[in-house]
């Protein structure tokens, strides 16, 4: 009994002894998935991220986004550079994405005939004001020695069901905090 | 007489072992590099400038009677038209619910050979129009497809001829600040 023991210990120590782990199948999936992430890499030069709850629209633009203050309407809210702005009016079954999706301020939210979304343009004119404050205090100077002027981009970011109702309070309010150029943003469609 | 083997041919060919450990070592730092510094999420964007509130400078140019080409969107058709009549009004009716994006397309493409150093568009959605909508609409306005005709117009800049690279590139939103038509 113990003689086989011994033996088959024996034996299990000579497997281990001859035993090499072949690395080169491995080697080979390693390689393939190195030249399909080289082929397929693309980095961000922004710092946009995908919002959980928003579903963008499809675009064929090949255009990318540069850095620029970042706007983001969700079923629940307007966010403006990751602080929460404004809340819509909530409807049941709103948050769980059902039909019921309103995208519609409170009354007192709006002024100016309904157009501008109030505490909206605060933000944004609060944004606009630190900018140029920046501007003022960097030496990147136009050719007359001025401050370079606030350059007014912002780029939106807002659940494709949004309708254009809400779009416009918004471009409208950002228009009114002088920002003069609107980056509407979409998934790439390839 | 023969003569005597080579005792090359006797001795065994020595195996050699290639130490892959560290390149699979190298290769998984890559690939655990690219991972985490890839962009998954491919977002791009359409600019849209703010309408500019008239100037002395628009009223000079309204005397020369621009194109002005206006596509708005209405319940079942989209209209595309210029307020000087310089091209016929032509109404898209919509494919189901939603506008007929070849067909849209196919008509500005004839405007723009019409006018090929014509780039911008006022475009008036209706209130109740989803953002989905607007964004596939802007497509089509603004890029030209790889079936579409080549087209070319003279920089009058240089005077040279110059290949054309995109249909209606400026969209701007028409009754965003509260004229014109929007529901």
């Amino acid at each position: 009994m113990s003689r086989t023991n011994i033996r088959n210990r024996r034996s299990r120590k000579k497997i281990h002894k001859d035993f090499e782990l072949q690395l080169t199948s491995m080697m080979d999936i390693l390689v393939i998935i190195l030249v399909f992430l080289l082929k397929s890499y693309q980095t961000s030069t922004n710092s946009f991220t995908s919002v959980p709850g928003i579903k963008l629209p499809l675009s064929k633009s090949q255009d990318n986004p540069p850095d620029s203050l970042h706007l983001i309407v969700t079923p629940e809210a307007i966010t403006f550079e990751n602080q929460r702005i404004v809340e819509f009016v909530q409807s049941p079954g709103a948050i769980d994405g059902g039909a019921s999706l309103s995208y519609e301020f409170r009354d007192e939210d709006l002024d100016e005939g309904g157009l501008r979304v109030v505490r909206l343009y605060d933000a944004l004119n609060r944004a606009r004001e630190k900018a140029e404050v920046l501007r003022a205090k960097s030496e990147a100077r136009d050719a007359d020695g001025n401050p370079l002027p606030f350059d007014g981009l912002i780029a939106i970011q807002a659940d494709k069901r949004v309708k254009y109702e809400t779009l416009r309070k918004i471009l409208y309010t950002a228009g009114a905090a002088e920002f003069r150029t609107f980056r509407l943003l979409a998934m790439k469609q390839e | 007489m023969f003569k005597r083997p080579s005792s090359r041919r006797r001795t065994q060919p020595q195996e050699v072992m290639v130490n892959l450990v560290p390149m699979m070592d190298a290769l998984v730092t890559m690939i655990a590099f690219l991972m985490y510094t890839m962009a998954f999420m491919s977002l791009t964007m359409i600019e849209s400038p703010l309408p500019i509130v008239s100037s002395s400078e628009n009223e000079q140019q309204l005397k020369e009677r621009p194109l002005q080409l206006t596509i708005t969107i209405k319940p079942g058709e989209v209209l595309i038209w210029s307020p000087f009549e310089l091209v016929p009004s032509v109404s898209v009716p919509h494919k189901g619910e939603q506008p007929d994006l070849p067909k849209i397309h196919e008509t500005l493409l004839g405007i723009k050979q019409k006018f090929p150093r014509e780039n911008k568009v006022i475009l008036v959605p209706n209130d109740t129009t989803p953002y989905d909508t607007i964004i596939g609409l802007m497509d089509a306005i603004r890029l030209l497809e790889k079936t579409d005709p080549p087209m070319s117009a003279v920089n009058p800049e240089t005077g040279v001829d110059e290949q054309v690279k995109t249909l209606f590139s400026d969209v701007v939103f028409g009754n965003l600040l509260g004229s014109g038509e929007s529901s």
